[in-house]
């Protein structure tokens, strides 16, 4: 019985003016989005030969440093750790643009400073590597704008659904068919699933069709080369296609069922949309920054610099009070010491106090776009985002699980040096000062690389809550269309 | 006159008590009291950071001339409460350094001379930003969709359109009057949603409006009737068109959406993906601006040479009887920016009392204007991307008001001055102002006078330096800038309703 009612619904629908707009709308978005994403300057291809050629530059710049000794190489540090380009972009764009594509791991150069009479000797220093996060301070330098990705016409089709089923109930209320329809012996349960299947169908086939288009678009003459595990994700992404526009039918028939005349509820549905597409996702993102507010860059800046200065006033490497010898008056080398001691408890401490400021900025950073994120998820569209942008490894949760693991390849590459330092009886073993560690080159291949991970845990939370949400819909409409007055 | 009245009050009270007025209204009140809340809160912000930003380079103090960095800081605008527009956009502060040029690149550098401060976390910009404009935007439009969707073909299925004609009613009469019944009801949802953001502006403490700003604002709110009036006679037309109203209001609303949501953007995205104006890469423009200054040191050289002298220091000339045996008395420093965006010297001349630099200033007179000429042709150089952009973004804006809810858009940003072309104004503004610091120094006759590089014979005179004034727009400014989109958004008015008519004239009940 069920299926009789879908059928009759799927034939009464594929009749209809929406269903005609809908199968020239959807074909036509996703064209759209595979030409503007597979051709164009910024291509996929183009972004992997730069990131080749950025690796390739990279390493050059490792087997150049672990040529010249141990020390060298502590001190410059690794170079820059770029991520893979993301072939899924055109799924998920997730504000690509405004997330760094990479972080560096390496220093700026030498400082030096002259002799002065006996107390000081002239010295040349390598300052060690921080990991420094790509500067962020342009305010975006890009008006965020809706992209024509995957996402953004899922938002459409949970407006499709919407139109598909404002007045599924209330319309045949009004034309009177909705008593004759329950005279027959068919529950109200029954209804209103056949109801439902009927407009997921309608649905989702022009959907599926179009995104087969779409791919074979991008196939053909995006030049990409997709794996069966990019499929898989392909394949998830329709999973969530299908969620979204499922909670958004049954959205429609509980205003369809509980409101009397079909034009009240697709106002209700119209507002309800906008909120949860726009206005609500938008809201929380700019009201999280008042609600949990950090100190600017210029700020943590001020602060930063005001504690290296204190750094400097303590140890005085550049012996700028020039009459009192400074704590660093000796240099380092490898028959003192002491003083190569003394000069790696003033460098680590610099290391320390940049590293926390770096670190800890981008952290406050990353906790109030996550605050922002988990807010804005009470609305369904927005947790289909973030699903979508999980799955194509998209947005600034890739980029937080980047940052981690490039923080932990920070430890990694230390460690690595510490232990490559040990092996050398002829070493001070002392970090990070050039003249207290080995001066032997290094095995190239010794070296750790940088591999990035890509967790897909994060969209398991997601799918649980689109998988809520479709369940408390369903619920409500069920409950809705119970009491509901046939007349 | 009578009749016509008669059919206004009719459609004005059979709107009004619809559940979608109600609910449109109160949807309209509360998303907008909502935006201006969090937009308030943004505009604290912005000005928190202006004042502090203001207040600091109030206390900076300059002793030789050669250095003075005075800033130029974008204020923010109040009216960023109703349309932020670019208010967030790009930099805040211009750093003025008399041989650095002002310019704008995409990528990062070191001692970029335009920067943005007080920003706290870049990637809330992810989220999209939701302004009073954009509710009235996309809610406005979807509600004199949805009082308009059916007006004709609905009354025609209730069949009480054949009632209507039947009277001695002229149908130019129904048109009209259901035209400014729709919108009369339609007034009061956008008139008080207006008053009501007003009014929690204005309850903010910061938030100050001038008599300037109250007549921005009501300029807004005659363009957002415009807008929403444009909407209704869509949907009238379409009523008129289409035999049912289920039609109506299913082709509306796909319309709809498309324009108010899909149509700008794709502009955009289309134009930033294939731009029309391809620029070279940034890279080349940075390696030209390289070559200028190795222009300037050659003249720089050639003069010099000219003068009789082996290089600057050569120039000074000591007391007799200074002590000879010291060297590095003179000290040239340079700062440039990543591959020579800009080139900034100093110079430190030790025991500095026992030297005679009148030649040296002389040399100096001749070159500092000089490497300021050259900071110019390298900002032109630099500026080229900048203006690529532009003419790519101002392209996509021209396809962008083939839909008249993106016309509404760049009207209201005009007119509140956020727009992008504020923005630029801002910066061109700043430039400007390097120029006044440029002239003032040459009336002091700055460049030649010993506290250029010294202040052992008194300190550079600064007192009556020219402060940085951000301009705002006055009414008739704004009406200039924002005339052609008005002028679009009256023309789309005037087409649609005299389709509308004629086709309603021509409508056959049948």
């Amino acid at each position: 019985m069920i299926w009789q009612i879908a059928f009759k619904e799927i034939y009464h629908n594929l009749t209809t003016l929406r269903f005609a707009l809908i199968i020239i709308i959807l074909p036509v978005l996703f064209v759209a989005n595979s030409l503007i994403y597979s051709l164009g300057g910024y291509g996929y291809t183009a972004q992997v030969n730069t990131y080749n050629q950025q690796i390739a530059q990279n390493r050059d710049h490792i087997e150049n440093l672990a040529n010249k000794g141990l020390a060298e190489l502590a001190l410059i540090g690794p170079g820059e750790i770029s991520r893979h380009p993301n072939l899924l972009t055109f799924c998920a764009d997730g504000a690509d643009k405004l997330v760094p594509r990479s972080v560096t791991m390496q220093n700026v150069g030498m400082l030096s400073r002259a002799g002065f009479d006996e107390f000081v000797e002239g010295y040349q220093w390598i300052p060690p590597w921080i990991l420094e996060y790509p500067l962020q301070n342009k305010g975006g330098n890009v008006i965020q704008r809706i992209k024509i990705d995957w996402v953004f016409i899922g938002i459409l089709m949970s407006f499709f659904a919407i139109l598909f089923t404002f007045d599924a109930i209330a319309g045949e209320r009004a034309r009177g068919t909705l008593s004759l329809m329950m005279s027959n012996a068919v529950s109200r349960g029954q209804v209103l699933l056949g109801k439902y299947l009927g407009a997921f169908v309608t649905l989702m086939v022009p959907l599926i069709i179009s995104i087969l288009i779409n791919l074979l678009t991008i196939y053909f003459f995006g030049n990409i080369p997709f794996a069966s595990e990019h499929w898989l994700r392909i394949f998830g992404m329709v999973g969530l296609f299908a969620l979204l526009v499922s909670i958004f039918i049954f959205l429609g028939l509980f205003f369809s069922s509980r409101v009397s005349n079909a034009i009240t509820s697709l106002v209700w549905l119209l507002l309800t949309w906008v909120f949860l597409a726009f206005i609500f996702p938008s809201l929380l993102g700019t009201f999280v920054g008042n609600l949990n507010p950090i100190p600017s860059v210029d700020e943590v800046l001020r602060q930063k610099y005001a504690q290296l200065g204190q750094l400097y006033a303590e140890y005085d490497p550049f012996n700028n009070a020039r009459d009192i010898p400074p704590k660093l008056s000796k240099a380092a080398s490898a028959e003192n010491p002491k003083a190569t001691r003394l000069w790696a408890d003033f460098l680590a401490k610099e290391v320390e106090t940049k590293t926390r400021f770096s670190d800890g900025h981008i952290d406050q950073q990353f906790k109030q776009v996550q605050l922002a994120r988990d807010l804005t998820q009470i609305s369904p569209i927005a947790t289909f985002q973030y699903a979508m942008e999980g799955l194509a490894n998209t947005g600034i949760v890739s980029y937080m699980n980047f940052v981690k693991q490039a923080r932990r390849y920070r430890q990694t590459f230390i460690d690595f040096i510490k232990a490559e330092d040990q092996d050398d009886p002829e070493s001070l073993h002392i970090y990070p000062v050039r003249e207290g560690l080995s001066q032997k080159p290094v095995n190239l291949d010794a070296v750790p690389v940088f591999e990035e991970q890509i967790s897909y845990r994060s969209v398991l939370s997601q799918v649980g809550l689109l998988v809520l949400f479709n369940l408390l819909f369903f619920i409500i409409a069920q409950i809705s269309f119970m009491k509901n007055d046939l007349k | 006159m009578h009749t016509l009245w008669l059919v206004i009050q009719r459609e004005f009270v059979s709107n009004v008590l619809t559940s979608r007025f109600m609910i449109g209204f109160i949807v309209c009140l509360l998303s907008t009291a909502v935006a201006v809340f969090v937009q308030v809160d943004d505009y604290e912000k912005r000005l928190v950071g202006y004042n502090a930003a203001v207040r600091e380079a109030e206390a900076q103090e300059w002793d030789l001339y050669y250095n003075i960095k005075p800033r130029t800081h974008k204020k923010p605008n109040p009216l960023g409460i109703f349309n932020v527009g670019a208010e967030n956009f790009g930099a805040n502060t211009v750093t003025i350094e008399l041989a650095k040029p002002v310019f704008e690149l995409t990528f990062p550098i070191m001692g970029e001379p335009a920067e943005k401060r007080g920003a706290d976390n870049s990637f809330l910009s992810m989220f999209l930003t939701i302004d009073v404009v954009f509710i009235f935007k996309i809610i406005l439009s979807a509600l004199a969709i949805l009082f308009a969707f059916n007006t004709i073909s609905g009354e025609r299925e209730d069949g009480t359109l054949k009632l209507v004609l039947s009277n001695a009613i002229p149908r130019d009469i129904i048109v009209l009057g259901k035209y400014l019944g729709g919108m009369l009801s339609l007034f009061p949802i956008v008139l008080i949603s207006l008053i009501m953001a007003l009014v929690i502006a204005l309850s903010s403490r910061v938030t100050a409006f001038d008599g300037n700003d109250i007549s921005h604002i009501v300029l807004i709110f005659a363009v957002s009737l415009l807008y929403v009036s444009t909407w209704y006679l869509l949907g009238l037309l379409l009523s008129i068109w289409t035999k049912t109203s289920a039609t109506t209001l299913i082709l509306s609303m796909v319309i709809w959406v498309m324009l108010t949501i899909v149509h700008s953007n794709v502009a955009t995205i289309v134009v930033e993906k294939f731009p029309p104006y391809q620029s070279k890469p940034e890279a080349e423009f940075v390696r030209s601006a390289g070559d200028v200054w190795d222009q300037f040191r050659k003249e720089r050289g050639t003069y010099i040479k000219r003068r009789g002298y082996e290089n600057l220091q050569d120039s000074i000339s000591w007391e007799p009887g200074a002590d000879s045996e010291k060297t590095n008395r003179f000290v040239t420093f340079f700062s440039y920016g990543m591959h020579e965006l800009h080139l900034l010297e100093g110079y430190i001349i030790r025991d500095v009392h026992e030297a005679d630099t009148s030649i040296f200033q002389e040399i100096l007179g001749y070159q500092e204007p000089l490497r300021i000429a050259y900071a110019d042709k390298v900002e032109e150089v630099l500026n080229k991307p900048a203006e690529q952009r532009e003419r790519n973004a101002k392209f996509a804006d021209a396809l962008s008001r083939i839909s008249f809810a993106d016309v509404y858009h760049f009207a209201i940003g005009a007119i509140a001055g956020t727009d992008r072309q504020s923005y630029n104004n801002f910066i061109q503004d700043s430039r400007a102002y390097k120029r006044k610091i440029v002239e003032y120094l040459k009336d002091k006759e700055a460049f030649t006078s010993r506290a250029w590089f010294s202040n052992d014979q008194g300190a550079a005179d600064l007192t009556d330096l020219p402060v940085f004034q951000d301009r705002r727009l006055s009414l008739s400014e704004s009406l200039s800038r924002a005339y052609i989109d008005i002028l679009i958004l009256l023309a789309w008015n005037v087409v649609l309703f005299m389709t509308a008519y004629v086709s309603f004239l021509r409508y056959n009940l049948g």
